[in-house]
């Protein structure tokens, strides 16, 4: 999967949003949205949020976990826990990204949240990465991916899916007996 | 990133062999040291160290993985196989103490792949082999994916020069998945760039299309 491909699916999470226009309810596949009144807040897709925003007839409000302090917390219980603590969103990583690209004028310190968001993200990649190293060490066949997000476990998925692909098959060396009795049909 | 224009079959790595994986017609290239256990009349031409017409039993010869694996047989013995000296003994005890030192490119480049090719030849030793391959490959499974994740944008050939083939293979897909992240990152994901099909395409010369 592409990484834009995730970002994709992450531009269906619904955000806050005054509008300055003022639209009776619009009826789409994926569900009505609106009515849209000035000033008045109202839950659209980010997709539409930052299509609205660009054309500047909204301010968009950030999400509730988009907060320094909130965040700081976050980042903390990551830094403290050994597993993976709940991620702020499913979708953290993209919304901070595409939120503070588009409309970081609403967001107030987005070069703080910007940081912040860079350091959870990083420290839940060193756990990724230790627990998966653990695991092919343990050879153990399945592991849970409590709290992980789709992005993170997207950057691995190859990687991870390749080497223990291998390590099926090296393995399966080791109990030779079905494969003896497929030579000796030659 | 690179990008095929063709799906490429990944090699076998077990027992089995992919038909169509480039590494695996590689690896059947690999010359093995084997002892002739039956005469091979009218083949001396293949032994330059003697003049004789014939094979004489008991000559040691290299042959290569794909000759020696058509030729052996369990009932019949034509020929036996001895192992290399990275799966013998010797080799054996320095990948258990520590595989990261050992230079898998020089001893291979297919160590994965042909060690678990020798286990279809009879040895007693093969239980070990399979077992010391796969203690390798988890030993240097930490080395590969901290490299793979964390070099962006810089040479790669040290780090790729001590690899195995399997681990190479293993070393790109980890570069594929962090290079994806980081142009999404930096917004170079968003833009359209054309197709290497496309690039490398070349225009039909008339001739060729006329009949």
């Amino acid at each position: 999967m592409d990484p834009s491909e995730v970002e994709f699916l992450a531009e269906k999470e619904f955000v806050k949003i005054i509008p300055n226009f003022s639209l009776d309810k619009i009826y789409l596949i994926g569900g009505d949205l609106g009515p849209f009144n000035p000033g008045l807040p109202v839950d659209v897709p980010v997709w539409l949020a930052l299509n609205l925003k660009q054309r500047q007839k909204c301010r968009i409000l950030p999400p509730e976990w988009m907060d320094v302090e909130k965040l700081e917390a976050m980042r903390e219980l990551e830094r403290r826990e050994e597993a993976f603590a709940p991620a702020p969103s499913p979708y953290y990583m993209e919304l901070t990204k595409l939120l503070l690209n588009h409309a970081s004028d609403n967001i107030p310190k987005a070069d703080e949240i910007r940081t912040l968001v860079k350091d959870i993200w990083d420290t839940r990649i060193a756990k990724l990465r230790l627990s998966a190293d653990s695991f092919i060490r343990q050879q153990e066949a399945h592991a849970q991916l409590d709290n992980l997000t789709l992005m993170e476990i997207n950057t691995i998925r190859q990687f991870l899916l390749d080497s223990l692909n291998c390590m099926y098959k090296l393995r399966s060396n080791r109990q030779p007996a079905s494969a003896k009795s497929r030579l000796a049909d030659y | 990133m690179d990008t095929h224009s063709y799906f490429p079959v990944t090699p076998g790595v077990g027992m089995e062999e992919n038909f169509l994986s480039l590494d695996d017609i590689l690896l059947s290239q690999e010359r093995l040291p084997v002892r002739t256990e039956c005469v091979f009349p009218r083949l001396g031409f293949l032994e330059k160290s003697s003049d004789s017409q014939d094979i004489a039993e008991g000559t040691k010869m290299e042959f290569p993985l794909w000759l020696s694996k058509g030729l052996y047989e369990k009932k019949r013995k034509v020929l036996s196989v001895e192992l290399p000296k990275v799966y013998k003994e010797g080799w054996r005890t320095v990948f258990t103490a520590d595989p990261n030192v050992v230079d898998l490119h020089k001893m291979g480049p297919y160590y994965y792949g042909l060690g678990s090719q020798m286990l279809h030849f009879d040895n007693p030793e093969n239980p070990d082999i399979a077992k010391t391959l796969l203690q390798t490959f988890i030993g240097r499974f930490r080395r590969t994916m901290d490299s793979s994740q964390n070099a962006y944008n810089e040479d790669t050939s040290v780090l790729v020069g001590r690899l195995d083939c399997l681990e190479k293979v293993l070393f790109r897909s980890g570069q594929n998945g962090l290079n994806g992240f980081q142009s999404w990152e930096k917004g170079q994901a968003s833009q359209l760039t054309a197709s290497g099909l496309v690039l490398n395409y070349r225009k039909r010369k008339l001739v060729d299309v006329q009949p």
